[in-house]
């Protein structure tokens, strides 16, 4: 590969696909008082499709794609780890859905799935727990009604939870053998503390052997109700024959005590000073570091100049992160930057890797490019390819129905319309210079960065105090670092 | 080099028309071929307002040699770095400022450049692509700093994948005479070593128009697209064909091991590979069938045999689409308190019960229509229908079987799935390699 996409793989913050689209090549060379030039990229406009509310509160989103005979089913449901009690029941709740529900074991229902060639998945993120199902589109009686069956009544089998909870646990241990795999927990970890935008949705070791199935059942009856959720379809169907199946299938899932929603905007922590955090991973061969702070909320006016912004410093190849890290010096494969919102905060990351060697020389160049966001600003012509390249790749994430499902789910569960679709070339093209400079003051953190290294620490733990309070764990110490 | 975008393109193998579907038809790809040898594929789909250029080029870490290992991979990031009307950097900087982005991959047969981006840029990457196919500036400066790159891109695969660590020890072991031998980084000692010479030789000799394919998917019109390569790739000349990779793989003849110790692995990890024949033999549909009865899908063979009963935390199975015989491999990850030696004895319990027992025809035909909904997904996308048709071109000769694939899938019987098993993922033709903390002692 010529590069990575994204280097650090984001599993659960699934806004992070439409956000980490940005980045920004560095024309240095032109003057800033260039004209505007705007790339015509063509129209892209949301697809048709139906929003409306069954009478018990499900939210249904239909839109109709005929390109091939496959159908996308995307369930959400508003509860991910910020709800979680014991560290990891949001997640594992989410997950134990698949192992039995209306008098069909896990292995029918694997041996029916699998036969008919499609395929179900379930998982909890920080603030949504999914389960979706894609399937030709003649199995949509066997697979709506399953999808169903499988959200609303699940058994929580204790057998089959016991062995999905020990996998698990091992796989917590086999994740931390890649630093690139867990990076992002220990950052959040280090952000937000004990506050519920911290918790690892996978939980941990130790929070995982105490969940029963009683715990879940609770959850389960606690979130999982039809005024708290959202069903996406997509795909080949008939969208009229399709609203009775729905009618039938979800209409009688009834409604329990009142959801009680996490005050996430409050007491968030305050970054006050530098901080690092060292993992120790003795064999390691190099340093997978995090460098960042707070972000935005996914609902800010700003999202979408940010992403232009972004483009810029680190999100795109020719980025200045990338260039100055990877091309002009050699010392890392990629480097890159990014928002991760969510909806009532969010995170702002660089990320790179180097040899255990080049640690401090790679931070210290990262900063520094990071520096120039201030020191130099953004120039015309570095904005205009910016805009372009935003524009030019925001088609395709919204291109097959698996996509389209998830877009309608993120609006369900973070409360924005297809307003971001139809109007993100208006938005993106209206951003000035001075926007740039607004925003780059508002939203980047420019000071008491927060630092995660893993690396070798016999090797790096000099480098790591120069930048901050160092706290050292072990990779292999149970949880993220706190 | 990244196994994930292999298997993509290995999964992507069927489609059966026999199904009434929209989906792209045989007759939907328009090709030529101009003067100087390289053919063009065009598939016209206007459901985005974007387009992707695939330029398929026939060299991989197949036609290097000891000295020069790695070199094709290598190159796949000289291509990036400058040519005479696009000077260093403005490949990148003139593709995204028109709305573009790019990336390439290589394996151990091709190397694949891919351009994804606004249709009207599609001039732009014609003469993007033109330009460094016929004028590469290879240059000292920029080999230097790119090794630093490459390094990098070996050690951070190493540092963060076991199947990366597995597989490059287990290559060097099950091939002792054929390039497939080594990885497609190359061995880290010859990342350090090519020459400007070896450079510009590669370039000549394996980036002539006659040795590439080139896929267009997108919101594009065929006589733009035929006017614009008469334009942009007509005139670069023709070379003499590369010399032809004539090394066969002598027969291996009995069980061969490796062992990969590494402090940080927490339960073992176990690869089995298989000499299998090339993508063109007969038996390539029975041994893609065989390979999703083993791991595809919770209801498989070795997920239902190992992972169920706690024996393993993960299995997988890959075959790669290969010009020449090459390996079939299957990976366990153990479950804590099971020994590497237990795992592979599961392991390979499972896969002698298919030799011995055979599947059933419902498992077959499960495999089918998963085959078939991997059809379907990659048809969905502008990306994934340039990579599919290109590939099949190029591994089976013809991207006509891509479309014929139904036909070849479904002939398969149970017999020819338990033949296959038999005549191939026996012992003496099976390379084991384990990956752990600490090595099992003797005693």
């Amino acid at each position: 590969m010529k590069h990575f996409i994204n280097h650090i793989p984001q599993k659960l913050s699934r806004l992070a696909s439409v956000f980490v689209v940005a980045s920004a090549v560095g024309l240095a060379g032109c003057a800033a008082t260039q004209q505007s030039v705007s790339v015509d990229t063509g129209s892209f406009k949301m697809p048709a499709y139906e929003h409306y509310q069954l009478d018990n509160g499900l939210s249904v989103y239909l839109m109709p794609q005929k390109e091939v005979p496959l159908i996308t089913v995307n369930a959400v449901v508003r509860v991910g780890a910020v709800n979680d009690t014991t560290s990891g029941v949001a997640g594992m709740t989410a997950q134990s859905l698949l192992l039995g529900a209306n008098g069909q074991s896990k292995s029918d229902i694997e041996q029916m799935v699998d036969f008919l060639g499609a395929s179900i998945g379930a998982q909890a993120g920080k603030e949504g727990s999914y389960i979706g199902a894609d399937f030709m589109a003649k199995d949509i009686d066997k697979m709506l009604p399953l999808v169903r069956d499988l959200l609303v009544s699940p058994d929580f089998d204790a057998n089959e939870f016991d062995k999905l909870r020990q996998r698990e646990m091992a796989g917590l241990a086999q994740a931390k053998e890649s630093p690139r795999n867990v990076i992002g927990r220990y950052f959040d970890k280090l952000v937000f503390g004990l506050h519920p935008y911290g918790n690892p949705s996978s939980g941990t070791r130790t929070s995982l052997e105490e969940l029963n199935v009683s715990q879940l059942r609770a959850f389960h009856k606690s979130y999982y109700q039809p005024s708290n959720s959202s069903i996406a379809i997509v795909g080949d169907f008939d969208p009229a024959v399709m609203k009775t199946k729905l009618a039938s299938l979800f209409g009688t899932w009834s409604n329990g005590e009142a959801v009680q929603a996490p005050m996430l905007a409050k007491q968030q922590p305050t970054l006050d000073k530098s901080r690092v955090l060292l993992v120790n991973k003795g064999d390691a061969i190099e340093t997978t570091f995090l460098i960042g702070g707070k972000g935005v909320a996914r609902d800010n006016p700003d999202y979408v100049g940010l992403q232009v912004v972004n483009t810029i410093l680190g999100g795109r190849f020719t980025s200045w992160l990338n260039d100055e890290l990877r091309v002009n010096a050699g010392l890392t494969y990629g480097a890159r930057s990014g928002f991760t919102p969510y909806s009532k905060g969010g995170v702002f990351r660089i990320s790179t890797f180097t040899k255990s060697e080049t640690t401090k020389e790679a931070i210290d160049l990262a900063l520094k490019t990071y520096a120039r966001l201030w020191e130099k600003g953004i120039d015309q012509a570095t904005l205009d390819s910016a805009k372009a390249y935003v524009k030019g790749q925001f088609p395709p994430k919204f291109e097959t129905s698996g996509q389209m499902a998830e877009l309608l789910s993120d609006m369900y569960l973070y409360g924005f319309d297809d307003a971001f679709i139809n109007d993100f070339q208006k938005n993106v093209d209206g951003l000035t210079l001075a926007d740039t400079q607004r925003l780059i003051s508002t939203h980047f953190p420019q000071d008491k960065l927060q630092y995660v290294l893993i690396g070798n620490a016999a090797k790096i733990a000099g480098v790591a105090a120069q930048y901050g309070e160092v706290t050292q764990v072990e990779i292999d110490a149970i949880g993220f670092g706190q | 080099m990244m196994r994930k975008i292999i298997a993509l393109c290995m999964s992507i193998g069927v489609l059966f028309t026999s199904v009434a579907t929209q989906a792209t038809q045989a007759e939907d790809i328009k090709s030529f071929t101009l003067d100087n040898g390289m053919k063009i594929m065009v598939l016209e789909d206007s459901s985005i307002p974007n387009a992707n250029m695939y330029l398929f080029w026939k060299v991989g870490s197949r036609n290097e040699v000891p000295g020069i290992t790695g070199i094709s991979h290598f190159f796949e990031h000289m291509m990036f770095n400058g040519a005479k009307k696009y000077g260093p950097k403005m490949f990148d900087r003139t593709m995204e400022a028109a709305g573009g982005a790019n990336n390439a991959y290589t394996t151990e047969n091709i190397t694949v450049y891919t351009d994804w981006f606004p249709a009207n840029a599609l001039e732009t990457m014609f003469d993007l692509e033109a330009d460094r196919i016929a004028n590469l500036d290879i240059n000292e400066k920029m080999v230097e700093s790119e090794r630093g790159v490459v390094a990098s891109e070996r050690t951070t695969g190493l540092e963060n994948s076991n199947w990366r660590t597995l597989q490059e020890e287990i290559k060097g072991a099950a091939f002792r005479a054929h390039p497939y031998s080594w990885s497609v980084i190359g061995h880290e000692s010859d990342i350090a070593a090519w020459t400007l010479d070896d450079l510009v030789q590669y370039h000549k000799t394996y980036y002539a128009p006659n040795n590439a394919v080139v896929v267009i998917a997108g919101d594009v019109k065929l006589n733009e697209v035929k006017a614009l390569a008469n334009k942009y790739f007509a005139p670069i000349p023709a070379q003499a064909p590369p010399r032809e990779v004539k090394t066969v793989e002598p027969l291996q003849k009995g069980e061969r091991r490796v062992y990969v110790q590494k402090a940080s692995v927490s339960t073992p990890n176990v690869m089995l590979a298989y000499h299998v024949p090339a993508t063109t033999s007969d038996d390539y549909y029975a041994l893609d069938l065989l390979s999703s009865i083993l791991t595809t899908g919770n209801s498989s063979r070795l997920y239902q045999g190992l992972v169920e009963k706690q024996v393993a935390i993960e299995v997988e199975t890959y075959m790669p689409m290969s010009f020449d015989p090459n390996l079939f491999y299957v990976m366990g990850v153990a479950n804590p308190g099971i020994t590497a030696l237990e795992l592979e004895k599961g392991m390979i319990a499972e896969v002698n019960r298919i030799a011995r027992e055979g599947v059933s025809q419902q498992e077959l035909e499960k495999v089918k229509n998963i085959k078939l909904m991997d059809f379907y997904r990659a048809m969905e996308t502008i990306n994934g229908k340039a990579n599919t048709v290109g590939t099949y071109e190029l591994y089976f000769g013809s991207y006509d079987k891509l479309f014929n694939a139904p036909e070849a899938y479904n002939k398969v019987t149970p017999a020819d799935v338990q033949r296959v098993a038999q005549t191939y993922l026996r012992r003496a033709n099976r390379t084991v390699a384990v990956l752990a903390a600490t090595e099992e002692s003797d005693e």
